[in-house]
């Protein structure tokens, strides 16, 4: 029951918020629907905790286990189970909803309601994904994620918010029906091989597959997420998503969803099609350097603070894909972290330009410049969130990407080089956005006084920054929970290695990855 | 003893259409009758009968044949009829509507298309196909005033009855192969053929028919009529017409082609793949550049029946099911969708072009809100009715290898997701001048209810009516 509270929680608090709301927009309201809207991220958050705080870690199942019959002839079912890896992606979209509704406090201000009503069922929808064990389920959460993000983007973003509201749910649609195809393929492949079909995850673990089939399953699942990741060349929604939409979605847009399509590879598309996951990942891997150094390049030439950030989320996710193919503990490990850390200073850096923003209606950073000297406090978050995005030792950011590239190196030293330079090119362009926006002269007027942080703000600041320096100094706390977990897919993939490389017993056992050579068929 | 069970149902609605027309008699000039109630009696009868009836199996006349498959499109024609009579209540007062021809028509038209899906006799079929269309023509052009609607009705009439021709000529081939018009007849003597292959004659019969059907469902290339007709009706006759049309006109096409005509698969099959993919296309790639709300679920509706051809291409259990499936979830929808676009329109202005829609969040949340639900199930998203139809559809064509059309299905169906948000762009998006919008009243309110109810309902709890249509399609294929 405690997975189906959680992920129905918001959706009833969104409900809530309609009704407490009343008919059409009622201004004098706002403050109440505020309130509840709040309230309920907050005791989400809560209860994602007390699953952390209940969870095993040494197992590698699914725990909190929930069946149910959907549709049973077509072995179709309502199954939600949490493990190591989910777990802390739906801690991690419990954190970052509170502070998604905070950014938007003042800055919404026309449709309350109905904002308040789309970031929680947002919210919804998104855990139902991390925590959906049935294949069908999962594509029901993933396709409805869609709508309010929409909605968000396209009532409260920018001047070019339809176009990019637009944009983004045809760019992911068009992924994610080639997946439903091959999800249907896949349930009947199922009933070819036993006699039923059957969307549930682990029994299709168990299904072997031809290698024509893998191919093609793996090509229809990888773009769906390869375009939420975004992977390059699939990442171009992603800057007209990000700048058009109001604070809070790229907040939890940058947080959360583009995690769905690394969590996506990690959990449904290599375990599932192992052969063709053998085949793709040098592919995949070159993309997600091309990814790495290309969205750094890109971004250290925007002028726009937002598209800056965007594009750097194209790089640092690159960053994640890679050490997801790298396929050893360090990497895959290294990935779920950083899609963690990510998550905290991404969001962390969309809320901190949505502060900017809003005190003077404009990203470009040349309207900046000296702020430093006005908003000391601000700053010194600004700053602290930059090291932690461009991985300084003892933040979180570190851990991760340390983490990967060891990860990277020991399967391939020449991927490790190029995004080890992916590296170093973000430290360039956030630090040089950095001293752009806050060093300097003061000279443009309109910044002479523009107030320092709220307690609102504060209220936002301190949990990212706390988070930020905490995954820093102790990444066990969320490295342990999940080896468990991470170890288990690992085995699942590297179990049923191409059958040339399972001839040879030796092989097998000398490392994790092996033969990466002989694996493609 | 002749068992009448089987058209009890069909006798019910014709009788409440009988009614209709008396009342309309009795009327005064300008009193307001409740017509309406008559109709909804009537439908809500044959909606029991046909509950009565599940599983017996009944056979009239040896012609019509109460059997689940015909029963279960009963209950979709009857949950068609009452959405319609819930919003016409208002709105054929407010477009000066003659009541009485208008309920008689609808009506009639509901008992032919019972008939058309529940006949065994191609002849009866074509009867069936004739009260149903001629009440639909007249009904294109109630509004006698309207330039657009006469010639809404004169392109439909016209072209429909050149269809009815091609039908009538493709029986007369059955007939010559099989010396009969009972479809028993026809499939023992289709079955019966050689190793030389079907008969020359057998195979043009069956294009001719195929024609017919096609042109019924507003298949391309058989479409032209559609947009003008659904552009030129009354919207509320435009919202019966693409759902129950759709609906009969399935549930025959599925009858003829997936058990006598079975042995001439390899033949159609080719022929309705094509006409299939190119139905899926044609109706997104047009409906895109529409800037009329009912042109441009004219479109859809177009496209709608190329999914809905899948089930028949894949003409197994899945498949047939799924037509039934998707009939409803469809009907649900898109009169949701089209009863709320007549619900807002005056006699000055129809309200239905795209402009019309803008800031409707402003001035009627819910109805707004209500119309977005409409429109995200029919582009197909969870956790609405349409998502799981389209899925049901598509599922069918995976198993029997289909994979192409099934492609096609899924990215058109992204497309049509492009124009359906694009009347969610102009409500919720978009600031529009203040625009007088008339009231509407509980009676159609309760119609959006029932229709929004359906469309959860089947989203998210589908798996009895699955059962049900699972059911439905064992006693007859």
């Amino acid at each position: 029951m405690l997975l189906s509270l959680i992920v129905f929680l918001p959706l009833a608090g969104g409900l809530l918020v309609l009704a407490a709301g009343g008919r059409g927009d009622q201004p004098d309201r706002a403050p109440l629907v505020r309130n509840i809207a709040l309230l309920t991220s907050l005791v989400t958050f809560a209860a994602t905790l007390y699953l952390w705080w209940q969870f095993d870690p040494t197992s590698a199942a699914f725990q909190f286990e929930e069946k149910h019959a959907w549709m049973p002839d077509f072995g179709i079912q309502y199954y939600l189970g949490v493990d190591g890896i989910s777990l802390l992606l739906l801690v991690l979209t419990g954190f970052l909803t509170p502070i998604a509704l905070l950014s938007s406090w003042e800055s919404v201000e026309k449709g309350v309601k109905s904002f308040s009503f789309f970031i929680l069922a947002l919210e919804s929808a998104m855990l139902g994904v991390f925590v959906s064990i049935d294949l069908f389920l999962f594509y029901v959460f993933w396709d409805a994620m869609l709508i309010p993000m929409y909605f968000l983007i396209g009532i409260w973003g920018y001047e070019r918010r339809i176009y990019a509201a637009v944009k983004f749910i045809l760019y992911t649609m068009a992924g994610s029906v080639l997946m439903l195809i091959a999800i249907i393929a896949l349930a009947i492949a199922h009933s070819t091989a036993t006699g039923s079909p059957s969307f549930n995850l682990l029994d299709l673990y168990g299904l072997t597959l031809t290698d024509q089939f893998q191919f093609w399953a793996f090509l229809a699942f990888a773009l769906a997420f390869a375009i939420k990741v975004p992977l390059f060349p699939f990442h171009t929604w992603l800057p007209d998503a990000h700048v058009e939409a109001p604070t809070a979605g790229s907040i939890i847009l940058a947080g959360v969803l583009l995690k769905m399509g690394t969590y996506g590879l990690l959990r449904f598309a290599f375990p599932l099609f192992p052969q063709a996951a053998h085949y793709f990942m040098p592919f995949l891997a070159t993309l997600a350097v091309i990814g790495i150094i290309y969205g750094a390049l890109v971004a250290m030439v925007q002028p726009d603070m937002k598209k800056l950030v965007a594009y750097s989320s194209v790089s640092h996710l690159g960053v994640v894909v890679l050490g997801l193919c790298a396929l050893n503990l360090q990497g895959v490990q290294g990935s779920v972290m950083q899609m963690l850390n990510h998550g905290v200073s991404t969001g962390g850096l969309f809320m901190i330009v949505g502060m900017l923003s809003d005190r003077r209606h404009t990203r470009l950073i040349s309207e900046y410049g000296g702020i430093k000297a006005v908003t000391p406090k601000l700053v010194a978050a600004f700053l602290i969130i930059t090291l932690a995005s461009i991985a300084l030792p003892f933040t979180n950011g570190f851990v991760g990407e340390f983490l990967i590239l060891v990860g990277a190196f020991r399967w391939s030293p020449k991927f490790a080089a190029f995004a080890a330079t992916g590296v170093i090119l973000s430290a360039v362009y956030m630090l040089w956005m950095f001293q752009r926006v806050n060093y300097g002269e003061l000279r443009n007027p309109h910044n002479r006084s523009l107030p320092d942080l709220s307690k609102r703000e504060w209220a936002m600041v301190i949990p990212i920054v706390a988070m930020a320096i905490f995954m820093g100094v102790l990444p066990n706390v969320f490295l342990h929970p999940m080896e468990a977990s991470v170890n288990r897919v690992i085995q699942r993939i590297v179990d049923r290695q191409p059958t040339q490389v399972q001839v040879q017993p030796a092989a097998a056992g000398t490392s994790e990855r092996g033969q990466r050579g002989a694996g493609q068929p | 003893m002749t068992d009448y069970a089987a058209i009890i149902p069909l006798l019910i609605v014709a009788l409440a259409g009988a009614s209709a027309m008396l009342a309309e008699a009795f009327r005064e000039p300008g009193e307001r009758m409740p017509i309406a109630g008559l109709g909804l009696i009537g439908l809500a009868g044959a909606a029991v009968a046909s509950v009565f009836l599940w599983d017996t199996d009944r056979s009239s006349f040896g012609v019509i044949r109460a059997d689940n498959f015909s029963l279960f499109i009963n209950i979709i024609l009857c949950v068609v009829g009452v959405l319609t009579m819930l919003f016409s209540n208002e709105v054929v007062e407010r477009e000066h509507l003659p009541p009485g021809e208008y309920y008689a028509l609808t009506l009639f038209a509901i008992c032919g298309m019972m008939m058309m899906a529940s006949a065994t006799d191609l002849l009866v079929v074509f009867i069936a196909l004739e009260i149903l269309s001629l009440a639909v023509y007249v009904l294109t052009g109630l509004r006698r005033a309207s330039v657009t609607g006469a010639e809404a009705a004169f392109k439909y009439f016209l072209l429909g009855s050149f269809s009815s021709a091609f039908f009538l000529y493709g029986i007369a081939f059955m007939f010559a192969v099989a010396g009969s018009t009972r479809l028993e007849q026809i499939s023992i003597a289709l079955s019966a053929q050689g190793a030389s292959g079907p008969p020359t004659l057998a195979v043009l019969g069956v294009g001719l028919l195929a024609v017919g059907f096609a042109f019924k469902v507003s298949a391309v290339p058989f479409h032209m009529w559609t947009p003008d007709a659904y552009e030129g009706a009354p919207t509320i006759v435009t919202a019966f017409m693409s759902t129950g049309v759709k609906a009969a006109a399935f549930g025959a096409f599925a009858r003829v082609f997936l058990s006598p005509l079975e042995p001439l698969q390899s033949q159609w099959l080719p022929v309705l793949s094509v006409i299939a993919a190119l139905t899926m296309i044609v109706g997104t790639v047009i409906g895109v550049v529409q800037t009329n709300i009912k042109r441009m679920l004219a479109y859809s509706s177009i496209a709608h029946a190329g999914y809905l051809l899948l089930g028949i291409i894949a003409a197994n259990s899945a498949g047939k099911a799924a037509i039934l499936f998707y009939l409803l979830a469809y009907a649900v929808s898109n009169l949701g969708a089209l009863g709320i676009v007549a619900l807002l329109g005056t006699p000055e202005n129809e309200h239905d072009e795209l402009r019309d829609f803008a800031g409707l969040k402003d001035s009627r949340p819910a109805l707004a809100a209500l119309m977005t639900v409409f429109l995200l199930s029919l582009g197909g998203f969870p956790p609405l009715a349409g998502f799981i139809g389209k899925w049901y559809i598509f599922n069918a064509a995976v198993q029997e290898g289909h994979y192409g059309l099934a492609i096609i299905g899924v990215l058109t169906s992204v497309v049509s997701v492009f124009f359906y948000l694009r009347i969610v762009v102009m409500m919720w998006m978009t600031e529009g001048p203040e625009v007088h919008r008339p009231r509407v009243p509980a009676t159609a309110l309760a119609g959006l209810a029932l229709a929004t109810l359906g469309v959860f309902y089947l989203g998210i709890l589908p798996t009895r009516v699955l059962q049900l249509a699972l059911d439905s399609i064992a006693t007859i294929f």
